[in-house]
C-alpha cells in the first residue's frame, strides 16, 4: 500500500508541476519565465555537481576521493569542449573516454 | 555634468524580447525530426539509469503500480527515491522525497510559458506531459522552431524511457557495476547546459548553484536542488543588476 500511495502522490504532483504553468500560461508574466529559466539552469548545474561528488568506482583505490576527482576532471573537460562549441555527442564522448582512461591508469598504479 | 541614459534595454528585457521573437514561429515536421534526433544521445545516456529504475520497479512491493508511475513521474531520480524510501518508511516520507526532486519541473514549465503561450491548449498539455530535463535543456539552444524541436525530443524520450525501464524490470540492472555509466547522464545534461552559459546572468546562476550543490552535498537530493534553484535565481538577479549598472556607467 505504501508504494501505491507514494507513486500516486508523486505522479500526480509531477503532472501538476509540469502542466499547471503551461495551462495557466496567460497568467504568467515574462519576467517570471526569465527567472524560472535561470532557476532551471541552476538546478541542472547542481545535478551535474552532485553526480560528480557522489561518484564511486570500486575499481579505484582510495575511491572516496579519487573517483570524484577523476569524474570532475572528465566532466570538466566535456563541459569545456561543449562550451567551446563542440557537439554534445563529441563533448560527452571525450569526457567519458577521459574518465575510462584515467580510471584505468589509476587502477593500474601499484 | 550630464548623465546620458543608455538607449539599450536592460538585460532582462533583452532576454524577454529574445523569447518573444521565437514565440510565433510555426511548427514544421523537420523541427520535430531534429528534436527526436538530438535527444538520441540522451536516450543512450539514460539507459543505465532506466535499467536501474526498472530493477527497482521489479523488486518493489507493488511492481504494477511502480511500473505505471513511470509515465506519470517521468523522472528516473524521483522514481528511484520514491520507491527506495517507500520500502524503508511510510508513503508520506516517500512522496515528500519524490516531490522535492520533481519541484524543478515547475521551473522548466514556467520557463516554457513565453514560447507556448499562444499555442492551443492541447499542444500545451502535450508539452507538459512529455517535459523532462533533456528535452527542455536541448530546446534552449534553438533559436527557431523551438516548439516542434521540443515536442520531437520530448516525445522520443517519453516513448523510449518507459521501454527501457520495462527492459530493466525484466532483465535487472546489468550495467550498474560499470562506474563510468553513472557519469553519462551528467555529461550529456552538463554539455547541453554548457552551451547556454554565454549569457552572464545564466553563467553566474549556474556557478552559484554548483557551489550550493557542494555545500549541500550531504543533504537529500530534493533539498539540495531546491536550494540550488533559489541560489541561482538570486545570483542571476545580482548579476543582471551588476551588468545593468556597468552598461549605464559605460554609456554615461
Amino acid at each position: 500500500m505504501n508504494v501505491v500511495l507514494a507513486v500516486a502522490v508523486v505522479g500526480a504532483g509531477s503532472l501538476m508541476f509540469r502542466l499547471l504553468p503551461l495551462v495557466g500560461a496567460t497568467l504568467i508574466p515574462d519576467w517570471l519565465t526569465v527567472h524560472a529559466a535561470r532557476a532551471a539552469m541552476a538546478v541542472l548545474a547542481a545535478m551535474v555537481v552532485r553526480t560528480v561528488l557522489s561518484h564511486r568506482d570500486d575499481g579505484l583505490a582510495g575511491t572516496l576521493v579519487t573517483a570524484p576527482l577523476l569524474a570532475a576532471l572528465a566532466v570538466g573537460l566535456g563541459l569545456w569542449l561543449a562550451y567551446r562549441g563542440r557537439s554534445v555527442l563529441v563533448a560527452s564522448g571525450v569526457g567519458l573516454a577521459t574518465y575510462v582512461v584515467l580510471a584505468a591508469g589509476f587502477a593500474a598504479l601499484p | 555634468m550630464h548623465t546620458v541614459k543608455s538607449h539599450l534595454p536592460p538585460p532582462g528585457e533583452q532576454q524577454i524580447a529574445r523569447i518573444r521573437k521565437h514565440t510565433s514561429s510555426p511548427m514544421r515536421a523537420g523541427d520535430w525530426a531534429s528534436g527526436a534526433r538530438a535527444v538520441l544521445p540522451a536516450v543512450v545516456a539514460f539507459a543505465p539509469l532506466a535499467l536501474m529504475v526498472g530493477a527497482s520497479v521489479g523488486t518493489s512491493d507493488n511492481p504494477l503500480a511502480a511500473w505505471l508511475s513511470t509515465w506519470t513521474i517521468h523522472g528516473g531520480a524521483a522514481q528511484l527515491i520514491t520507491l527506495d524510501v517507500a520500502q524503508q518508511s511510510g508513503w508520506l516520507a516517500a512522496a515528500t522525497a519524490g516531490l522535492l526532486v520533481q519541484v524543478r519541473l515547475s521551473a522548466y514549465s514556467t520557463a516554457m510559458v513565453a514560447d507556448w503561450r499562444s499555442a492551443p491548449l492541447g499542444l500545451r498539455l502535450l508539452a507538459g506531459v512529455v517535459l523532462s530535463d533533456a528535452p527542455w535543456a536541448l530546446a534552449q539552444s534553438r533559436s527557431t522552431g523551438r516548439r516542434g524541436f521540443y515536442l520531437g525530443a520530448g516525445l522520443a524520450l517519453f516513448l523510449a524511457w518507459p521501454a527501457m525501464v520495462t527492459v530493466g524490470t525484466a532483465g535487472g540492472d546489468v550495467v550498474g557495476e560499470v562506474a563510468a555509466a553513472a557519469l553519462v547522464p551528467a555529461l550529456v545534461i552538463g554539455c547541453t547546459v554548457a552551451t547556454q552559459l554565454r549569457q552572464r546572468p545564466v553563467l553566474v546562476a549556474a556557478t552559484a548553484a554548483g557551489l550550493s550543490a557542494i555545500v549541500t552535498a550531504t543533504a537529500s537530493a530534493g533539498v539540495a536542488l531546491v536550494s540550488a534553484a533559489v541560489v541561482g535565481i538570486v545570483a542571476g538577479i545580482v548579476a543582471e543588476g551588476t551588468r545593468g549598472r556597468d552598461r549605464e556607467a559605460a554609456s554615461s
